[in-house]
């Protein structure tokens, strides 16, 4: 996902602690979320879901699984 | 008296709220067990003493780190008569997450809702009564930072707690099949008694189906442990099979489903939220361009704000202390005493004293960076970097403040959340070389080598310390430290104006409990060492007299003052060396040195080497007494060089007489670099690891590390074609 863009999150791949985690921070089915922007190094994303501004490793936003949107 | 805990998520304004709630009357003290603060205060309403437990921010109670595991098993041990949920208003649903758990603890619940003003700011009115009546229990709004709705709340409490307040408890509806899995596993768990008086069973039910660990733990020690696990796994499985999704997913699903809903019937907001101010700041300091260098500046500002101004009451204290050492020599009758008070205790309690505005400054800058909302920014920029040497963001600061002083730099590791990422941190943040190894420096490579190769010297010796530190961590993390690395899931919290009181606070409590706890460690560590360089010859009689006879000598001689102010001090510091030089600790040093011979003796031709295994012993309590003692060793001064020569009497002593080539010189100074943290370092890794074993590991590394480093420097200058 480029920043800018949206997505409706399909399912959330991960296991154990990170997988909990996401779905505390709202990683459900339906939720939209945007990308807001890329660290200075390119890695972490800074995304957002619920009207929360969050970080997330490549490696771990690599598991939620989303639908962009038009 | 009536406790009530504090639950709420991180960055609601918790902190604030707890401030305002207690006023000054503050406890600071550890979770048991664990280095997660505990911060207590108490307020009167209404006749009724009330005591407040501010609880570590939280989005969840699923026990996955340290924190969590606090506030879900203090939440749910009858210790609290009631729960204050501190939500942050302009980000209700987020927050609601956490209530949905909350109430199902069966224990009163109050609400605040907390930064009121920053969501009306953003043009979000909320129906309070309706929100009251859908929680089950009443809310208050707050602007913790201004105090407003302070008194309501207090009145809440106090009725809530006397039980006049409206209270119809709310769980959140999972739905057909999910609650009749739950009130399956519900009646399985009222079989134990015992088990129903620890936890409320339907909380234990959900937990069971969320896969808890610590749930199943519990159930592990009930006689009824068969049955229930039978059940929760059969309940798993079945709504696995049945609903299509795990049950983790499933309940964090209804919770949302919950929230969401809430907050449709009690929000009204514009379609679009801004983050006005927040939006803007965060496209220029999170900048692909400016980033990096804004972040640097506001390094370089907490770095001279703390070591640059803290220099300043740093030398106040030691001149009181000095001050305090002359005075006291003077008043007491010379002899042991007077000597273990005067020269032990007195900068004992110095050094630990001196420590105090550094740690209170840099503590006072990570609160204000923290309380803004840069210290997550902070990490989302460095994690890349913090990442590739097994690290977390977070864990940078830190490591660039060891710079200037180890010790508050293992202090300011409390802002990492993961418990190993901040071990880690705090074990390789002693090889970061600090200011006062910066002074042994200084005097080795201004002796042994020219003024290029010197400051090349000291700059490489920075170089080491942070490679070493990188590889260390990567190290720790895939050997000691294994296992899944903490998800580097943050928050980026819009920006805030911080509250000076909370700061100040903040501040204070560092600083005194650095004093009551590390102080007391620190205190003790150096009079043992005073004991260990001055007996048995302090107690010596005769060598007394003989200085008092020299000093009485050289009075009668009538001397210009320079001259004999000079002659004295000659006397004095003869008399102190014999003293070391025959100390326990030279003893030590003379049997100890053959272990270090093959880094500061390779050729077996100095007879001398002994002498800086005593320095490097003695600068076990802090580096700098490296050159101190080096000083009384060698009978040399550090300080006053002849006018014309460069060279200090103590570096002339050492390049003339010591033995040391420059090649056992950069040996000396790699070793002094790596070989321990200071003893100051130490009581802090202590208080913040929680574990004397764990420090001990930070000690022993280091000396191991220190050994094989200095080894490779003298084999590679060897092989170089150096001496």
């Amino acid at each position: 996902m480029p920043p800018g863009a949206f997505a409706k999150v399909h399912s959330v791949e991960a296991k154990g602690e990170i997988r909990q985690r996401l779905l505390e921070m709202g990683f459900i089915r339906g939720t939209r979320i945007r990308v807001e922007r890329l660290a200075p190094m390119g890695d972490p994303m800074e995304l957002v879901i619920r009207g929360t501004h969050l970080s997330l490793r490549k490696e771990e936003s690599a598991c939620i699984l989303v639908v962009p949107e038009a | 008296m009536v406790t009530v805990a504090l639950a709420g998520n991180p960055n609601c304004g918790k902190t604030t709220l707890f401030n305002a709630l207690t006023g000054s009357r503050h406890h600071v003290g550890n979770w048991p067990g664990v280095t997660v603060e505990r911060r207590s205060g108490e307020f009167l309403q209404d006749g009724l003493e009330i005591e407040v437990v501010d609880l570590p921010g939280t989005y969840s109670l699923a026990a996955k780190s340290e924190d969590e595991r606090i506030t879900a098993q203090y939440l749910a041990s009858p210790e609290p008569d009631l729960i204050l949920n501190v939500l942050d208003a302009s980000n209700l649903e987020r927050n609601l997450y956490l209530s949905t758990l909350l109430l199902e603890l069966g224990k009163p619940l109050a609400f605040a809702l907390n930064m009121a003003d920053d969501a009306a700011r953003l043009g979000m009115t909320l129906d309070i009564p309706t929100l009251a009546t859908l929680l089950g229990g009443p809310v208050v709004r707050t602007v913790g930072s201004r105090g407003e709705g302070v008194e309501e709340l207090k009145s809440v409490l106090a009725a809530l707690a006397q039980g006049q307040e409206l209270r119809r408890p709310i769980h959140v509806g999972y739905g057909e099949d999910i609650e009749g899995e739950l009130r399956k596993l519900e009646g399985d768990i009222r079989r134990d008694e015992q088990l129903v008086r620890r936890i409320p069973p339907r909380w234990l039910a959900i937990q069971l189906l969320e896969g808890s660990a610590q749930a199943a733990a519990l159930v592990a020690e009930s006689h009824a442990q068969t049955a229930v696990q039978a059940q929760a796994e059969a309940s798993r499985a079945f709504l696995e099979r049945h609903l299509g999704d795990d049950c983790p997913t499933l309940l964090a699903e209804r919770r949302y489903g919950f929230a969401h809903g809430l907050v449709k019937e009690v929000l009204r907001a514009p379609k679009v939220v801004p983050r006005g101010a927040t939006d803007r700041l965060d496209s220029v300091l999170t900048h692909r361009w400016l980033g990096i260098p804004i972040f640097v500046l506001v390094m370089v500002a907490v770095y001279s704000l703390t070591f640059v101004l803290g220099k300043y009451p740093q030398d106040w204290i030691a001149l009181g202390f000095s001050w305090i050492h002359d005075r006291l020599g003077a008043l007491l009758p010379p002899g042991e005493v007077a000597s273990l008070v005067v020269d032990g205790i007195i900068p004992g309690v110095g050094a630990v004293v001196v420590f105090v505005p550094v740690i209170m400054l840099l503590m006072g800058c990570i609160a204000f960076l923290e309380d803004t909302g840069y210290m997550a920014r902070a990490a989302f920029i460095m994690d890349r970097l913090m990442h590739l040497m097994g690290l977390h963001g977070k864990s940078f600061i830190p490591l660039v403040m060891g710079t200037g002083c180890n010790v508050p730099a293992v202090q300011a590791t409390r802002t990492i959340e993961s418990r190993s990422d901040r071990f880690i941190t705090i074990l390789v943040a002693p090889l970061v070389s600090c200011s006062a190894r910066l002074q042994v420096y200084i005097l080795i490579a201004g002796t042994f080598f020219r003024p290029l190769a010197a400051a090349l010297a000291v700059l490489a010796m920075h170089f080491l310390g942070f490679a070493l530190a990188m590889l260390a961590g990567r190290i720790l993390r895939s050997t000691l430290f294994r296992g899944p690395e903490a998800p580097f899931v943050m928050e980026l919290p819009p920006y805030r104006l911080p509250v000076l009181k909370s700061t100040l606070i903040h501040m204070w409590e560092k600083g005194s409990v650095f004093l009551s706890r590390a102080g007391t460690t620190i205190l003790a560590g150096a009079t043992l060492i005073w004991f260990l360089s001055h007996y048995p010859g302090i107690g010596n009689r005769a060598w007394a007299q003989e200085l008092r006879t020299q000093e009485a000598d050289i009075l009668a001689q009538k001397l210009p003052p320079r001259q004999e102010m000079a002659a004295l001090e000659s006397a004095q510091l003869r008399h102190q060396s014999r003293i070391v030089n025959s100390s326990l600790a030279a003893r030590a040093g003379q049997r100890i040195q053959p272990l270090l011979s093959p880094i500061l003796d390779p050729d077996h031709s100095r007879p001398e080497a002994w002498k800086d295994v005593v320095a490097l012993s003695a600068g076990f309590v802090a580096k700098e007494i490296v050159v101190s003692t080096m000083a009384v060793i060698h009978q040399a001064p550090a300080g006053g060089s002849a006018p014309g020569e460069g060279l200090s009497p103590l570096q002339r002593a050492l390049r003339d007489q010591s033995g040391l080539t420059p090649l056992t010189a950069l040996a000396f100074m790699v070793f002094t670099l790596i070989y321990t943290p200071c003893l100051g370092t130490v009581s802090m890794m202590r208080k913040e690891l929680g574990s004397w074993g764990w420090s001990l590991f930070g000690v022993a590394y280091g000396l191991g590390l220190a050994w094989v480093m200095a080894w490779i420097t003298v084999l590679a200058g060897r092989v170089l074609g150096f001496s």
